[in-house]
Parts: C-alpha cells; sequence; structure tokens
C-alpha cells in the first residue's frame, strides 16, 4: 500500500511521467488529429498525416527508452525492454496501417471525414501500449477496453456498408460478454487475494495464501478475456465476421496490432501469475487451446471463399502458433513468441494490403474474383507470393524462421511437449492448401494467355508494398539482431 | 436473520427480479424501467457495504443520466416505442444448452462462494469513504483515473461518429 | 585488411539489385554495361590486393571474417563468414577477374538485346553466388552459392527463352535450361546428403573445423565406410555441377544461352566449383582412398568419352562444351591421383584459354550473323585478324604446345597421374590430349583456312568491336604466359630451388591431405629422365594430332576425313551421336520414370489409392466443416453461449480429469 508520503510520491509521480513520455505523444496526436480534421477542412488527409508525423515522433521517444527498467504510477505500469520490444511492433503496425489507409478506395469514398479514423487509431494505440507494460489488473482491464472500445467504432466505420455495421454491432455485444467475464474473474480474483496487483498477487499467490478454486476460475476467466483479444478458440467467434466486414485496414490492425498488443499483456500475466499458480495446470490448457486453436483456424479456412475471412482463420491459426511458444513459456519459449509476432507482423500487414489494392480494382475479396489477377499485377502478384509462402512457413521467409524458432523452443523444453511440436508442424502442412489456393487462382486460374490489360496502380501504393516485403524476406535470411533483440529483451524481462 | 440480512435479500430480489423482466420482456419501454430498479438495487447494495460514494454516484449516473437518456431515446424514436423486440427462433435445443450452462454456472460460482475463504475488508470506522476515494484516485490510481478518463472521451467520438449521418 | 573481403560479394549483389530493379528506366548501354562491369572490376582489385598482402605476409592459417551469425539455436551455430585463404584468393581472382573481362565482352556482345539489363544484373547475381560459393567457410553456404549459380546458370541458358534450339528431344532454349537444372538437381542431392553426414558425424558444418577434425583422428577416419560415404555424395554433387559422367550430358545442351555465358559459366566458373568442392575438402578425400580411384576413373572416362565425341561435331560451340567436359576430366584425374594442385592449376589455365576460346567463338559467330555451323565457315582469317590471332594462341594452349599455359597444368596433370596410377590412366590421357589437339586444329582449319562455304547474304563476315577484342587479347596474353606460374622442378630447376610458384603458394592448403596420403602410400620417387621422356611423348602425340588435323583440312575436298567416316561409319555415327548417352537417359530415366508414374502412380497410386485416402478425408474435413459452418452461424448470442460452454468445459475437464 502507497505510503502517503507527498513528497515522496509527487517525485515518483514526475519521475512516472518522464517515462511516459512515449504514451503521452500518442494522447496529444490523438487530439492533435481530433481538431486537424476541422482546421484543414479542404484537405481530407490532414490528420492521417498528424497521426503518422505523431507516430514517428513516439517511435523516437521510444527508442530513449532502451534498456530501461522501471515501475512506474505506484505499479501501474511496467517499463521494460520487453514492453518496448512490443511497443516497437505496435507501432510499426499502426503506421503501416495508417500509410494502408491512405490508399484505400473503400474508406475515402464520398468525401467521407476521416479525422475521427486516424485518431482513433491513435487512440488504440495507445491502449495497446498500455497494455503491453501493465502490471495491474485495473490497468490491464482499462487497456483492453480502450482497445476494444476503438476496434468497435472502427470496424463499423464504413457504416453505410451493411455487413460493416452488423460487424460493428455483434463485435460491441461479443466483446462485451468477454470483458464482462474478464472483469468478472478479476473480481474475484480481488476478493480471493484483495490486491488488484500483479506483483503483489503473485507473491501473495506463491506464499500460498489464495485459495485454490477462486484461483482456478478466476485464472481461466481471464485467459478467457486474453482469448478473445488475441482470438483463441473457443474465444475465436467473432473474429471471421469482424475481419469480414470492417475496412480492410482494420482487419489488418485487428490482426496484427490488436493480437501482438494481447499476446503482450496475455504473457505477462501468465508470467507473473499463472508460473507462480500451484494449483491450475495452465500448461495443458494452453496446449489445449493452441492444438484447438490451429486445427480449427486451417480446417476452417480452406473452405473459405473470401479473402478477408480466409484471413481471419489464417490469423487464428497463427494465434495458435504462437500460444505453443507460450506452453513453454521459458527465455526461449518467450523470445520466439517475440520473433514469431514480429515476423506475424510484416507479412500479415502485407498480405491484407495487397488485398485492399485488389479490393480496389474490382471491388470484392471473392477468391473467385481472383482468378487470373497474378497477369493483371506482376509486381504486386509477385509480393503477394512472398506473403503466401512466408504465412504458409516456407523457407527463406520470415514466416519460416518465426515457426523455425517456435518448434525448437517445443523441442528444447523436452519431449513431454514434442508431440505439441508435431501437432503444429502438420498443421503448418494444411495451412499451405489454402494460401496455395489464393495463389492457384491468382496464376492458374482465368485466362492467362490472351493479351491482358494490366491494372494500372499509384507508384507509392506499391512501394508500400514494396517496403513491407523487404522484411519479409530480409528476416528470412538475416535474422539474427532480431533474435538477439528478443533474446535480450526477455533476459531482462526475467530478471 | 437480522434486519441487516432482511434488506440485503430484498434488494437482491428486487435485482435479480427486475434484471430478468429486462432480459425477457418484449416491450422495449417495460425493460427500460425494470433497469431503474435494478440500478437502484444494486446502489443499495453499494450503501449496505458502506460504499457510500459509489452508492451515490451509481444512483446519480445510472439512474440520473444514463437511464433517462435510454428512456428520451426509446421515446424520440418514436418507431420502436410500441413495437416489441424482434428475437429470432430460438429452438429447443438452444433452450436446453442455453438452461444447462445457466444452470451449471450458477451452481459452480454457488458453490464456488460458499465453499471458499475470501479475503474482508476491515469494517470501515469512518462515516462517509469519499476522502479515501478521493485520495486513492489521486495517488495510488491517478494513472487509472486518467485513463479512465480518456476512454470516456474515446467513447463519446465513436458515440458521436456512429450517430453521425454522413 | 581482410576484412574487406565483406565488400567482395556485396558488390555484385549490389549491382544485380541495382540493375534488376531499376535497369529498365535505364535506356543507355553504356550506364548499365559500365555497372555491371564495376562491381566485378572493383571487386577483381579488392581481392587482388588481399591477394597481394597475403603473399607478403602469409597468415598462420585462414584468416575467417564473420559477417553474422545466421542461425542460432542454443549450441548450433550457423555463421555467414567468408575464409580467406590460398584456395578462396585463387578462384575468387580467377572468377571477378576472368569474369570481368566476360562482362565487358558482353557489352559488345550483348549490344542491341531487348533485355540487355537482364543480362547483366543475371551475371553480377552469378558473380555474386559463385563468390558466395568459394568464399563461405562453411559448407552450408557453399551450398547456398551452389544452388544459386545453378539458378543463374538456368535463368542464362534460357535467357533468350523464345529461340528455338536443337537437340536431343529439346526445341527451346528453356528446355536446354530445364535439362541443365534437373540434371543438376541430382548432383545437389549427393551435396545435401554428404552435408548432413558431415554434420552428423563431424558435429559442425565449418571448414577448419571439420578439416581439423578428419586430419587430427585421420588414422581412425582412414578408409572408414563413413568418409567413403561423404566424399562419394560430395563427389555426385560434383559430377552434377562440373558436368562428369553420369550426369555430363546437361553441358552440351547449355550452350543455347548467349556465348558469353557459356564462357563465363559452363568454361571458366561454375563447372570448376565440383574441383573447389574437393579441393577445400581435401583432407576428407584424402581419407576416402576408395573414392579416389572413384575419382580418377570418372575424370578419365570422362576426359576420353567426351574428348572423342568432340571429334566428330560441327557445331562451333558444341565442339568446345565437349572439349570443356573433357578438360573436366582431366582436372579430376589430377584430383584422384592425388595431385589437388595440378587439378587447381588446371582450372586456372584452363579459364584463361577456354574463356578465350569460347569468346573468340563467339566474336566469330558474332561475325558470322548467328551461324554455328563450322562447315558453313572457312577462311575468315582475313576477316578476323585479331579473333584468328588470339583463338590460335587458345588454341596452341588447350593442346599443350610447350610453353603455352595449357602445356604445364596438363603435362603436370600427366605426369603425376603415372606416378600415383602407373601406365594405363596416363596412355588414355595422354590419348585424349592427342584426341583435343586434333579437333582443336580440326576447328582452326575449318573456320580459318580453306576456301569461304558462307554465302554473304547478311553481308560479310567482319571483326568484332573493341569492346569484344580487348578482352580476348588479354585473355590471350594469360593463356600464353600464365603456365609460367607453374613451372614443374623438372624443367625449371636451374633457375631456382622450387620454381613451381602455384605449388608454393597452394601446399599450405593441402599439406594435411598430402599428409594423410604419403603416410599410406610409399613416396615412391620417380627419375626426372622418366619425367622428361613422359614430357617429350605427349608433347609429339599433341603435334601428331595438329598435324593429321593440318593434313585432313588443308584438303578443301576432305578426302582423307570423309574415306575414314565411310571406313569407319559404326564408329563415326556413335560418337556423332555422342555415343547415345541422351537417348540412353531418356529411354532408361525419364521415360521409365514417366511410364511409372503415368501407368503406376497416376492410375493406380493416384486414382485408386491417393484419392480414395483424400476423398475420405475430404468427406470427413467436409463434415467437420459443416459443424464449424453451424458453429459460426453469425448469431452473437450463440458465439456467447459457445464461449461460456468453452470456459465451462474447460474448467469441469480440469476439475474432473
Amino acid at each position: 500500500m502507497i505510503n502517503f508520503d507527498m513528497n515522496l510520491l509527487t517525485a515518483h509521480l514526475s519521475q512516472s511521467i518522464s517515462v511516459f513520455a512515449p504514451e503521452i505523444a500518442l494522447l496529444v496526436t490523438f487530439i492533435v488529429a481530433l481538431f486537424m480534421d476541422v482546421v484543414f477542412k479542404k484537405t481530407r488527409n490532414a490528420s492521417g498525416y498528424t497521426v503518422c508525423v505523431g507516430l514517428v515522433v513516439t517511435g523516437i521517444l521510444l527508442c530513449t527508452q532502451c534498456g530501461v527498467k522501471d515501475n512506474i504510477f505506484v505499479s501501474m505500469l511496467a517499463v521494460d525492454p520487453f514492453a518496448l520490444f512490443f511497443k516497437f511492433l505496435i507501432l510499426i503496425s499502426s503506421l503501416v496501417v495508417c500509410l494502408m489507409s491512405f490508399f484505400s478506395d473503400e474508406l475515402n469514398k464520398d468525401d467521407r471525414k476521416m479525422g475521427e479514423y486516424y485518431s482513433l487509431i491513435a487512440g488504440m494505440t495507445f491502449g495497446m501500449f498500455l497494455l503491453t507494460g501493465a502490471t495491474n489488473m485495473i490497468m490491464i482491464y482499462l487497456a483492453i477496453e480502450m482497445m476494444s472500445l476503438t476496434s468497435y467504432v472502427l470496424a463499423g466505420f464504413t457504416k453505410e456498408i451493411k455487413r460493416a455495421s452488423e460487424a460493428s454491432l455483434k463485435y460491441v455485444i461479443y466483446g462485451s460478454i468477454s470483458s464482462g467475464i474478464m472483469v468478472y474473474g478479476m473480481s474475484i480474483m480481488f476478493g480471493a487475494s484483495g490486491t488488484m496487483n500483479l506483483v503483489e498477487l503473485a507473491g501473495l499467490i506463491s506464499a500460498g495464501k489464495v485459495a485454490m478454486m477462486p484461483m482456478i476460475v478466476a485464472s481461466l476467466m481471464i485467459i478467457a478475456g486474453f482469448g478473445y483479444k488475441i482470438s483463441a478458440v473457443p474465444f475465436h467467434f467473432w473474429t471471421p465476421d469482424i475481419y469480414e466486414g470492417a475496412p480492410v485496414t482494420i482487419s489488418a490492425f485487428l490482426a496484427v496490432a490488436s493480437k501482438t498488443a494481447g499476446f503482450a499483456g496475455f504473457i505477462r500475466f501468465a508470467q507473473m501469475i499463472l508460473t507462480n499458480d500451484p494449483f491450475l495446470d495452465w500448461k495443458i490448457v494452453l496446449a489445449v487451446l493452441a492444438v484447438l486453436t490451429m486445427c480449427i483456424g486451417n480446417l476452417s479456412a480452406i473452405w473459405q471463399n473470401n479473402a478477408k475471412r480466409l484471413m481471419a482463420y489464417s490469423a487464428i491459426a497463427h494465434a495458435g502458433y504462437v500460444l505453443m511458444g507460450m506452453v513453454v513459456m521459458d527465455e526461449v519459449g518467450i523470445s520466439s513468441i517475440m520473433i514469431y509476432l514480429f515476423m506475424y507482423a510484416f507479412m500479415t500487414l502485407g498480405a491484407f494490403a495487397v488485398i485492399m489494392l485488389i479490393a480496389n480494382k474490382i471491388g470484392s475479396e471473392d477468391l473467385d474474383d481472383y482468378n487470373g489477377i497474378g497477369y493483371k499485377m506482376p509486381v504486386l502478384g509477385a509480393f503477394m507470393v512472398i506473403f503466401l509462402f512466408s504465412l504458409a512457413g516456407c523457407p527463406p521467409t520470415a514466416g519460416f524462421v518465426g515457426k523455425l524458432y517456435i518448434f525448437t523452443a517445443l523441442f528444447e523444453s523436452g519431449s513431454q511437449w514434442a508431440w505439441l511440436a508435431v501437432i503444429g508442424i502438420l498443421n503448418s502442412v494444411v495451412s499451405f492448401y489454402y494460401y496455395a489456393k489464393i495463389m492457384r487462382n491468382m496464376y492458374l486460374r482465368g485466362d492467362a494467355n490472351d493479351t491482358v490489360e494490366r491494372y494500372s496502380f499509384s507508384s507509392a501504393s506499391i512501394a508500400l508494398v514494396a517496403i513491407i516485403t523487404v522484411p519479409v524476406v530480409l528476416f528470412g535470411i538475416y535474422f539474427g539482431p532480431i533474435v538477439e533483440w528478443a533474446n535480450n529483451s526477455v533476459a531482462l524481462f526475467f530478471n | 436473520m437480522g434486519l441487516e440480512s432482511i434488506v440485503f435479500y430484498l434488494f437482491a430480489v428486487i435485482v435479480v427480479a427486475s434484471a430478468l423482466v429486462v432480459v425477457l420482456s418484449k416491450k422495449i419501454m417495460y425493460a427500460a424501467f425494470s433497469l431503474l430498479f435494478t440500478l437502484f438495487g444494486i446502489a443499495g447494495m453499494y450503501a449496505m457495504l458502506m460504499a457510500d460514494f459509489i452508492a451515490v454516484a451509481q444512483i446519480m449516473i445510472y439512474v440520473g443520466g444514463i437511464l433517462v437518456l435510454i428512456v428520451f431515446g426509446v421515446m424520440l424514436t418514436t418507431k420502436i416505442t410500441g413495437v416489441d423486440v424482434k428475437t429470432g427462433p430460438t429452438g429447443k435445443l438452444n433452450y436446453i444448452a442455453g438452461g444447462l450452462l445457466a444452470v451449471m454456472v450458477a451452481g459452480s460460482l454457488a458453490w464456488l462462494y460458499t465453499s471458499n475463504s475470501w479475503i474482508s475488508a476491515p469494517v470501515n470506522e469512518t462515516n462517509t469513504s469519499i476522502n479515501a476515494v478521493g485520495n486513492l484516485l489521486l495517488t495510488e490510481y491517478l494513472l487509472a483515473f486518467e485513463v479512465g478518463s480518456v476512454l470516456l472521451l474515446i467513447a463519446l467520438i465513436g458515440a458521436a461518429l456512429i450517430a453521425r449521418r454522413k | 585488411m581482410y576484412d574487406l573481403v565483406k565488400f567482395v560479394p556485396l558488390l555484385p549483389l549490389l549491382g544485380f539489385l541495382f540493375l534488376g530493379l531499376l535497369g529498365n528506366k535505364i535506356k543507355n548501354e553504356k550506364i548499365i554495361g559500365s555497372i555491371g562491369c564495376g562491381t566485378v572490376g572493383i571487386a577483381f582489385v579488392l581481392l587482388f590486393s588481399m591477394f597481394w598482402n597475403f603473399i607478403q605476409a602469409p597468415p598462420e592459417s585462414a584468416v575467417i571474417v564473420p559477417i553474422y551469425n545466421w542461425i542460432t539455436i542454443d549450441d548450433f551455430n550457423i555463421q555467414i563468414a567468408y575464409q580467406v585463404d590460398q584456395l578462396s584468393l585463387l578462384f575468387g581472382m580467377i572468377i571477378t577477374g576472368v569474369g570481368f573481362l566476360i562482362h565487358v565482352y558482353s557489352i559488345g556482345y550483348m549490344h542491341g538485346d531487348r533485355s540487355f539489363f537482364r543480362f547483366f544484373s543475371y551475371l553480377n547475381l552469378f558473380i555474386f553466388m559463385m563468390l558466395n560459393l568459394v568464399l563461405a567457410n562453411n559448407f552450408l553456404v557453399t551450398f547456398l552459392g551452389w544452388e544459386g549459380v545453378g539458378l543463374c546458370s538456368y535463368l542464362l541458358i534460357g535467357f533468350w527463352y523464345d529461340k528455338k534450339f536443337q537437340g536431343t528431344r529439346l526445341t527451346w532454349t528453356g528446355d536446354a535450361a530445364n535439362k541443365a537444372f534437373i540434371t543438376n538437381r541430382v548432383g545437389d542431392y549427393g551435396f545435401l546428403i554428404g552435408m548432413f553426414l558431415v554434420f552428423i558425424t563431424f558435429g559442425t558444418l565449418e571448414y577448419t573445423s571439420v578439416n581439423q577434425a578428419a586430419s587430427n583422428a585421420y588414422m581412425s577416419y582412414y578408409g572408414s565406410g563413413i568418409m567413403t560415404a561423404i566424399t562419394i555424395m560430395f563427389f555426385l554433387g560434383c559430377t552434377g555441377k562440373s558436368a562428369q559422367l553420369p550426369l555430363a550430358i546437361w553441358l552440351p545442351d547449355a550452350m543455347a544461352g548467349p556465348t558469353s555465358v557459356s564462357a563465363l559459366i559452363h568454361a571458366a566458373t561454375m563447372v570448376t566449383s565440383g574441383i573447389f568442392l574437393i579441393a577445400r575438402n581435401s583432407v576428407l578425400f584424402a581419407l576416402a582412398p576408395d573414392t579416389m580411384t572413384v575419382v580418377l576413373v570418372v575424370g578419365i572416362i570422362t576426359a576420353f568419352t567426351a574428348a572423342s565425341v568432340g571429334l566428330v561435331q560441327n557445331d562451333l560451340k558444341k565442339v568446345l562444351a565437349y572439349s570443356t567436359v573433357s578438360q573436366l576430366g582431366f582436372m579430376f584425374a589430377a584430383l584422384g591421383a592425388g595431385a589437388f594442385t595440378a587439378g587447381v592449376f588446371h582450372v586456372m589455365t584452363h579459364a584463361f584459354f577456354k574463356g578465350l576460346l569460347f569468346l573468340a567463338a563467339g566474336a566469330i559467330i558474332h561475325g558470322m550473323h548467328d551461324e554455328q555451323n563450322i562447315k558453313k565457315m572457312g577462311g575468315l582469317k582475313s576477316y578476323m585478324p585479331k579473333t584468328y590471332f588470339t583463338f590460335l594462341i587458345a588454341t596452341f594452349a588447350i593442346s599443350g604446345i610447350p610453353f603455352f599455359s595449357g602445356f604445364f597444368s596438363k603435362d603436370e596433370i600427366l605426369w603425376s597421374v603415372y606416378a600415383n596410377n602407373g601406365i594405363l590412366p596416363w596412355a588414355i590421357l595422354a590419348i585424349s590430349a592427342l584426341f583435343t589437339a586434333f579437333y582443336m586444329f580440326r576447328l582452326l582449319y575449318l573456320v580459318f583456312f580453306g576456301k569461304e562455304r558462307f554465302n554473304c547474304e547478311h553481308g560479310k563476315p567482319h571483326e568484332a568491336p573493341a569492346t569484344m577484342t580487348i578482352p580476348l587479347i588479354i585473355l590471350a596474353f594469360l593463356s600464353a604466359f600464365g603456365g609460367f606460374l607453374g613451372i614443374p622442378d623438372v624443367l625449371g630447376s636451374w633457375a631456382s630451388e622450387s620454381p613451381n610458384l602455384i605449388h608454393n603458394y597452394l601446399s599450405p592448403i593441402f599439406a594435411d591431405a598430402n599428409r594423410v596420403l604419403h603416410s599410406h602410400a610409399g613416396h615412391s620417387s620417380h627419375s626426372s629422365i622418366l619425367e622428361l621422356g613422359l614430357m617429350l611423348v605427349s608433347v609429339l602425340l599433341a603435334v601428331f594430332g595438329i598435324y593429321k588435323a593440318k593434313q585432313y583440312y588443308s584438303d578443301p575436298a576432305w578426302t582423307s576425313p570423309r574415306k575414314l567416316v565411310r571406313n569407319y561409319n559404326g564408329i563415326y555415327r556413335m560418337l556423332l551421336s555422342k555415343y547415345k548417352l541422351d537417348e540412353f537417359y531418356f529411354a532408361v530415366v525419364v521415360d521409365t520414370l514417366l511410364n511409372f508414374s503415368k501407368n503406376f502412380l497416376w492410375k493406380i497410386f493416384d486414382v485408386k489409392g491417393i484419392d480414395g485416402v483424400v476423398n475420405g478425408t475430404a468427406k470427413g474435413t467436409l463434415a467437420f466443416a459443416d459443424v464449424a459452418r453451424k458453429i459460426q452461424s453469425g448469431i452473437v448470442q450463440n458465439y456467447a453461449l459457445l464461449m461460456t460452454a468453452g470456459i465451462v468445459a474447460i474448467l469441469c475437464i480440469y476439475i474432473f480429469i
């Protein structure tokens, strides 16, 4: 409990604020972007540019936090290299999503006002930053709510499209239930222990001062809440509907940034609470979740005919692979997750970007409309193939590296998880089928021999996709630094 | 059974019964008005827990603000006042599954609450908790407090965005 | 100083990326050409300066320059690192030096081609891959380069992918590219298996560690099964990449590519990577005497067969291609005899004279407006004097005329084969050398002398531009005098104690291997009189070949060759059809495989077996998907129900199990 010495407290708070600079920058961006739309009525993208600048500034401020390890605002928030890794990843995703949004026809139709869109992206990024470092259950809840609220609105941003508003409404209901379950679990946890602070809670649990049943029930409920954010089976039901209905950019954002932040929060919670929990055999729980998530994600994806829906199931399956890494939960396991999520971010963003650009041209995300499209857009088609290969985990792409480290972590942790790794490998074989289906439609279906007229894309949009391609290829070959970065971040996290 | 218990069960019955009406009623106005009783009942529970600030806040914000807004909303959009809430056809299977699940959840929660020891806060000696709440909000929970306000701002923007015609 | 080696492969890589991405925006051939040549040229200068430094003060052991840690999983660590030592520097300089000249030549040769930039970007990529292959400090990086050069070879053979090409069951240049690629894949599996075996045996893939470990424990490894297995597998890889029997069939068809590609890839550099691999792992091969015998025998047979086929071919480039296969056979024979230095030395001189021959052939084809049939040439000497002159020097060199470069290297091979393996291998190789001299001079006479057998419908033959002739002249200089780096002791002992510079230079590399070889085979000494005598015999044989070629083809009616063809028609047919090797492969391997896959794999195994299983699985999955679809109903209430049910289910499972 806090010592109410005002001088000490003031010093602590001002120290906290200095470490809180990146988040403050995001908040300022959020508010300024809101007003940019009012000030510059003529230029549609004023707030978009503001948010991009704001994100870059945040990135610069983040760079000053290398190696900082602190606990701020009276143990509300941890600032450590582990959080920093995820913050960088989230920041990159947000920036890419903002840039993607500039090229989306679906969003920029009919001189729609885009101010709220971009500022809500900044707001959501703020929420995700909080989740990466939250060490208090109140903060976890607030951060998740902030992410959820913004994503409800963003998913239904194109509200004149029926499926978008439907998706948004479903998302609200489903999300409320999930966060209700989570907050209920937290209240049980609080009732059983008397504290919301994860550090104190961990101490109480390892000292055996918390009763068994409340711990188990509460842990499961909180796992359910995180499971919803990372779309793990059986908490995944919202994912396909929402991804299909939301604008492509937002689907990408949810698939990458939101999931990454969810994993960051989940890992921190699991590492502090679950590993100290003598009652719940959480490894088995997570292993079961991982198997269910991989299998259902991959098997359902096979039959999808809508690119966004397919990507939704693919995102579910990828969450399953990452959950396998969580089963291990030692330094190797967590660093393998970080590597995986890092690689996953780029290839997924890239695939969504190409899907968006295709949708701009053909006005559809139906895979049957993709027939022979590879010949109409040779450059983007080639990039798409790279992303799909990477998602399927073929060498020498980034996706392969991610999977390699996850599976290695499982095998390294002893033979008891070898079966899980085998299921994972079988699943990645299955996944190749539906990624190949997209490629097959793009290249092997339709009239390839006729002189097809090519789609013209703005060179800026192609440049964006090309820039996303660079890490997918580069980190497939030269992944040493990422691995080292992840290892260092984890090492500091455990000490 | 002391007076305290009698009052508690009274509030409990009010809360549960009116909540059931909220869920089951097909008339949207009935649902809105039953919600009033639910919220009142919960405020009473807070008061019994000596959480006077929360109890007052509950009445002022939920009953005085949110519920009034809901009722106004229902009344102003005349089209939905008299209309029944539509639900899809519910199969027998759903009833059975839902009922079973509800019973299981309720049962396990009841068992959970009765079979374990829970941490109880020390009995509040002072008359009001406002001081403590204010102090905590601006010291220990400063960040949560501020983040909560940002959350509300986002909710506001989101609501405006959804409501705006274009 | 040696850190500079990082930039050596980097430059061609940058060139490749730049030209590949932006090349079509640059319309100016001069700019594209100078970028393409510049990167390789600078790489050569860097390597040469390192080489200069190296010979001034040779380091104790190989210098390892790490680039980065590629894969680190616990104690399994693969580094991308380059190894600077005598061998890698020599190969690197051959690749970049000869490569640079061929790049310059290509500016003239490819002038006006619609994919000029693409050509140069592929060439730069090839140089990058090849440098990775030879500079690598471990098997894996070499393997990457190995696969990479295969890819580049594929891309460049099929460079004019819409051009017709004549070959056994091949109609397009693309088919030739496929043939090369597929044949190479067979060898690549050998390399892969060899690499796995090395890792299992030694626990590392680094050359220095592997060689160290092998030579430290050579008593236990010598002649062991695992060493034989490893080396045989690697040698299988070599037969693919270096076109030895039984995988030699792709190289003659690889001539479908542009001639400068044939010069660079299929004569001077890529095809010698097999020799590099064996030289790099000389200790492992020395420990496997059975494999050494195999290498020797394969080398000798290849040398002889290819040389005999070369006697009767009429396509200018085909003759040179068979000649390359034959010369590669010489190199392998040297390696198999344990004369590693001689093999490497021949790689160098061969790069000079065979590169030159191909480039000159390119100039001739260029001047003759894409005519390749030597029967339709003749009398070109007066039209293309520079080309003639350089071609003549290269022909002298390859035929082993004394004091031209080929003489020294070939003679060293012949002598070491005799000294280590006796008279019979020597005799076969000597006859191959006789064949070589004969077909090369046949080529020379048919192309440059005699009456003009071409029609001038495209205009008169003309001399190539300066960008093409200058590289020819430089290579001619090297072909003429490059051999003096390796003067045999028997000829140069009057001048200095160890006149063989290349021997002195490479001896540290092969010291371990030689120690192993000598400890098991007694070091027999032969008199220098005998060596001089054999040298004289081989020179006389070459001169005899030249004399016969002159006698046969100076006669404009070709009376005696025609008589020979009539009298020995069977042999002639067999040689002309390349011992029916292609047909054999098609009949035995390809068609069997096709029939097998069509009649068994497809019609029985696939349709009846797999499809049954797959359809069954598909039905099962479909049923599952149906359930999944019902679950994913789109109704939120159901989702909420299922989610809660999920939690309760986990709880129940946990509590009750």
